[in-house]
């Protein structure tokens, strides 16, 4: 048996344009000895966009989620920021609320056949790898340094209370630990917190990409040559629209972003050809 | 013989509960509490608070505890008085109450001698890490700071940054190291320990010592270069006061018995370097609270308001209108930690520079907000110590102007953004005519007490220009008007109060286009403590009735519907659904022009992969390979019971 297991909730993205994120999710997993249990069925998590229609609908799919993984009696890992912070709040909801639970947990029980009791946990990669795991566990783990300045990207979602493990909520650390752990330069920056706007990118999209450039070039001010990000949707804005961001914004943009696991997983040894032409982005082509 | 007095303080709620526990001695009045003439030595009837007279023989003092404790509001005092004996009866509650009084005296006791030892002379503390990737320091550092609860100065600092001399003459010393690899010392340690086996080795008679060692079981050398200082220590002359501990990859609970263990001990080192052992106890029970820990029974106890000094480099944003620069200056001090944040800029100003400028006020003032450590906070209401954050061993407080509004003057925000929109929204309350209710007041409009708390709950925000700022989208959308606006404007609209046309005024700017809509991400606002989570839930309501009232059309509309749908339809979101039923056609090629597709396509060799795998992605349709989302979703597993779910829970989808 593996020394570390969950039920592994990937989220819709990684399933879809992220795969990348699913390949250095299943490099980092065997690197570090992690059983990746499959919630089978699992539904999406809602990104703060279902809840807008329905809260409680939203609430009843991750109830739903959290009863298979406590049948299972493990805790819930993901490698996205936004389910982590939607499905935390859900949860805390659902723990708070009484006249919910009971509401949600009837239908369950005949739809299904399942109940949630509230007894297993939403846990983020990267609360899973300081907490649980150990930077220095990690450290002994390094393979390929990852040897110029990183920037961390948090996102807003994960950092509310009861989402972010134990690390602060507003001067968070554990992302810059670890960077630093795996050889790289941390780059403190007041962006890595903040939002980038993701649920609204397809309905305010002027909003969404002015927030995703302030991000970008805040990092970039800062010395950053790569950005990582914990959040996967964040990853669309800042990745797949940071051309148009910085046309709509004006600000300089430009930086290569890749997924917090793939940071760790290229580090600690998956992938070499992959970080080998991040390296060669980085510091030969430049921005 | 002791004696027993009775008698009834200030504050009693005439509960009659003392008269039906005990009614020979308590007689309830229409504003207090007697005690009966027959219960007591002097006659009289009355509180009996000036006169503490005792009562008379006959008297149950267990039923006299027994109604001090039942009541409420614990007014009704009971003491045993002169004699050195409890009262025969009860003797149980007698020597409960009496070893209660005898652990107060002990534990002030031990105060007074704690005090003693923590405040004469030197009280330095050497704190040294050896981290390879951060875990040591960070105990290091939340031992540094705890250290100040028993009077240690205390200085942390890295296995690299001191010479191996420098350890002579340290009266206190506190390491925390990890191991690296097969027992070798962590990067930084190596120098030291090199030195540390060399010639110049200093002796440490006189230096009191203790080590808590990290490593993992799984390896050979399981905590080696912990063991390794522990052995060096001693054979330096060194006095051990708490045995090394060594802790595997679990390490918190471990490590946290041995801070709790060793600062006390190394506390008890005196000025003169001599080892008080005597004293840890008394040292112990001083930083848990001493006397009011024992004393705990009352609810009245006032907690300590001093916090211990704190030494911090305070970073504050400038910026000086005339010539446009900006910047942080930094400021490294010694405060105590008590002090709000406002009290700290009004010292900096006074002592460091008068030209600091910054919106002074009661610690109410809801103008006086601020950024500190990337929280929105009232300074005056802030202690620095609870917002100081710890980042390699120093404490710092990054102050920053309010985001979200123009910057007049260093930390000084030009609100005029939120008022304007405040103004312009009409937010004054127009009454409707309703129905009123007899009250002995008069004639008076009544309100449900849920519907009124929740009103009341709807706007109990500290400030509202502070909560102006808890959205990400205000600095970047300054037609948007704000959280605080729209979350004032809808408590509004769910007031009883309002007339038809109010509320239809009110709806206009909340489901407008520069209302709920113009909000990007909402968890920006969340995340802002009770603040965030009431205007949170407000907004979310607020954006649902919006979007039920739209009818779920324009993109806003089409954007949550088409989620939700395809969620139900798979139970996966569909991306490429979603962006083409919400951008629709024209918004998709647009997309196209302006670049979006093409990076979506060639996303892996931006980011360092083959072009293989971009080659794959154009060629091979229908997507989903690259990082072209799939078009078609496969259904996950007993797909049918998220489809129940949607049919329990909302029907519409």
């Amino acid at each position: 048996m593996a020394r570390y297991r969950y039920a592994y909730f990937p989220g819709c993205v990684a399933l879809g344009s992220a795969r990348e994120v699913q390949d250095a999710m299943d490099g980092l997993a065997q690197i570090l000895d992690i059983e990746m249990v499959a919630l089978k069925g699992a539904a999406c998590c809602g990104a703060g966009v279902m809840k807008q229609a329905n809260w409680e609908l939203q609430i009843a799919l991750n109830a739903r989620t959290f009863a298979q993984a406590e049948a299972q009696g493990l805790d819930v890992l993901t490698p996205c920021a936004s389910c982590q912070g939607n499905m935390s709040e859900d949860f805390a909801r659902l723990t708070e609320d009484a006249d919910l639970r009971e509401r949600v947990n009837e239908q369950l029980e005949s739809i299904a056949g399942i109940r949630f009791e509230g007894t297993m946990k939403m846990r983020h990669l990267l609360h899973v790898l300081v907490e649980d795991i150990g930077l220095e566990e990690v450290a002994a783990k390094l393979k390929n340094p990852i040897d110029f300045p990183v920037a961390g990207y948090y996102g807003a979602p994960m950092q509310q209370d009861g989402a972010c493990g134990e690390d602060d909520v507003y001067d968070p650390q554990y992302f810059e630990q670890l960077i630093e752990v795996l050889g790289g330069t941390a780059i403190n920056y007041d962006g890595r917190t903040q939002s980038v706007g993701f649920p609204g990118l397809l309905a305010e999209e002027g909003s969404a990409l002015k927030m995703t450039a302030s991000v970008l070039s805040d990092a970039k001010s800062e010395g950053a040559r790569v950005m990582a990000s914990a959040c996967p949707l964040s990853h669309i804005n800042l990745d797949t629209y940071q051309v148009k961001a910085g046309r709509v914004s004006g600000m300089d943009t430009d930086i290569p972003v890749i997924h917090l696991p793939e940071l760790v997983a290229w580090a600690l040894g998956h992938d070499k050809g992959r970080l080998a032409y991040l390296k060669t982005r980085v510091l030969v082509m430049g921005d | 013989m002791a004696s027993v007095v009775v008698w009834i303080d200030e504050g009693c709620i005439v509960c009659d509960a003392c008269e039906e526990t005990y009614p020979e001695v308590f007689h309830v009045t229409e504003d207090t509490c007697f005690i009966k003439a027959e219960s007591r030595t002097d006659g009289n009837f009355d509180t009996n608070e000036t006169s503490k007279s005792a009562v008379t023989d006959g008297i149950d003092f267990e039923i006299l505890v027994e109604a001090a404790e039942g009541c409420p509001v614990d007014v009704i005092m009971v003491e045993q008085v002169g004699g050195d004996s409890p009262a025969e009866e009860p003797e149980e509650v007698a020597v409960e109450i009496a070893a209660a009084a005898g652990a107060v005296a002990e534990s002030e006791a031990q105060v007074s001698s704690a005090a003693e030892v923590s405040m004469d002379g030197d009280r330095s503390l050497l704190i040294l890490f050896g981290s390879q990737s951060g875990n040591s320091e960070d105990l290091c550092a939340k031992m540094g700071k705890s250290a100040s609860t028993y009077g240690l100065e205390a200085t942390v600092k890295g296995m690299d940054e001191l010479q191996i001399g420098e350890l002579a003459g340290q009266k206190r010393v506190l390491i925390v190291c990890s191991t690296w690899g097969e027992g070798d010392m962590p990067d930084n340690a190596e120098d030291l320990w090199v030195a540390a086996n060399g010639d110049a080795a200093p002796s440490l008679a006189g230096t009191h010592f203790s080590v808590l060692s990290l490593g993992d079981t799984s390896y050979e050398f399981f905590c080696q270069s912990g063991i390794d200082w522990d052995v060096w220590f001693e054979k330096q002359g060194a006095n051990r006061v708490v045995p090394r501990v060594d802790c595997d990859v679990d390490y918190d609970e471990m490590a946290n018995g041995w801070v709790a263990e060793a600062l006390p001990h190394i506390a008890a080192v005196d000025g003169d370097g001599v080892y008080q052992e005597d004293a840890v106890e008394a040292l112990k029970a001083k930083a848990v609270g001493g006397k009011s820990v024992v004393a705990a029974g009352s609810a009245f106890d006032l907690p300590d308001l001093e916090r211990a000094e704190l030494q911090v480099n305070i970073q504050v944003f400038r910026y000086d209108p005339v010539s446009g620069e900006s910047g942080h200056d930094v400021w490294a001090c010694a405060m105590p930690g008590n002090l709000s944040v406002t009290e700290a800029l009004r010292l900096l100003k006074a002592t460091e520079d008068g030209s600091l400028t910054f919106r002074d006020g009661s610690p109410d003032d809801a103008t006086t907000g601020l950024l500190v450590n990337g929280r929105l906070i009232l300074p005056g209401r802030c202690a620095i110590a609870d917002l100081a954050t710890s980042r390699k061993g120093d404490f710092s407080l990054r102050i920053d102007p309010l985001p979200g509004y123009d910057v007049i003057r260093d930390l000084v925000v030009d609100h005029s953004d939120y008022q304007t929109h405040l103004s312009a929204s009409k937010p004054w309350m127009r009454g409707a005519t309703r129905s009123a209710t007899q009250l002995q007041q008069g004639i008076m409009g009544t309100m449900e007490a849920p519907l009124a708390a929740t009103l009341h709950i709807a706007g109990d925000f500290p400030s509202h220009q502070l909560l102006h700022s808890a959205s990400d989208t205000t600095p970047h959308n300054r037609q948007y008007v704000g959280p605080a606006v729209l979350a004032r404007l809808w408590a509004r609209c769910n007031d009883s109060r309002l007339s038809p046309a109010g509320r239809t005024s009110h709806l206009a700017v909340v489901q407008g286009e520069n209302g709920i809509k113009a909000e990007a991400d909402m968890s920006s606002i969340n995340r802002q403590g009770r603040m965030g989570a009431i205007a949170g839930l407000a907004l979310l309501e607020a954006k649902t009735a919006t979007l039920v009232a739209d009818g779920f059309t324009g993109r806003h509309g089409k954007h949550v519907w088409w989620f939700t749908e395809t969620v139900k339809f798979s139970g996966q979101l569909n991306e490429t659904t979603l962006a083409g039923a919400t951008l629709g056609p024209f918004g998709m090629a647009k997309n196209a022009l302006t670049g979006i597709l093409p990076r979506m396509a060639l996303g892996f060799t931006r980011n360092g992969a083959p072009m293989m795998r971009d080659l794959q992605a154009m060629f091979m349709p229908p997507g989903s390979v690259g990082k072209m989302p799939k078009i078609i979703n496969s259904k996950v597993d007993d797909h049918h019971e998220i489809v129940a779910l949607y049919n329990a829970f909302d029907r519409r989808f």
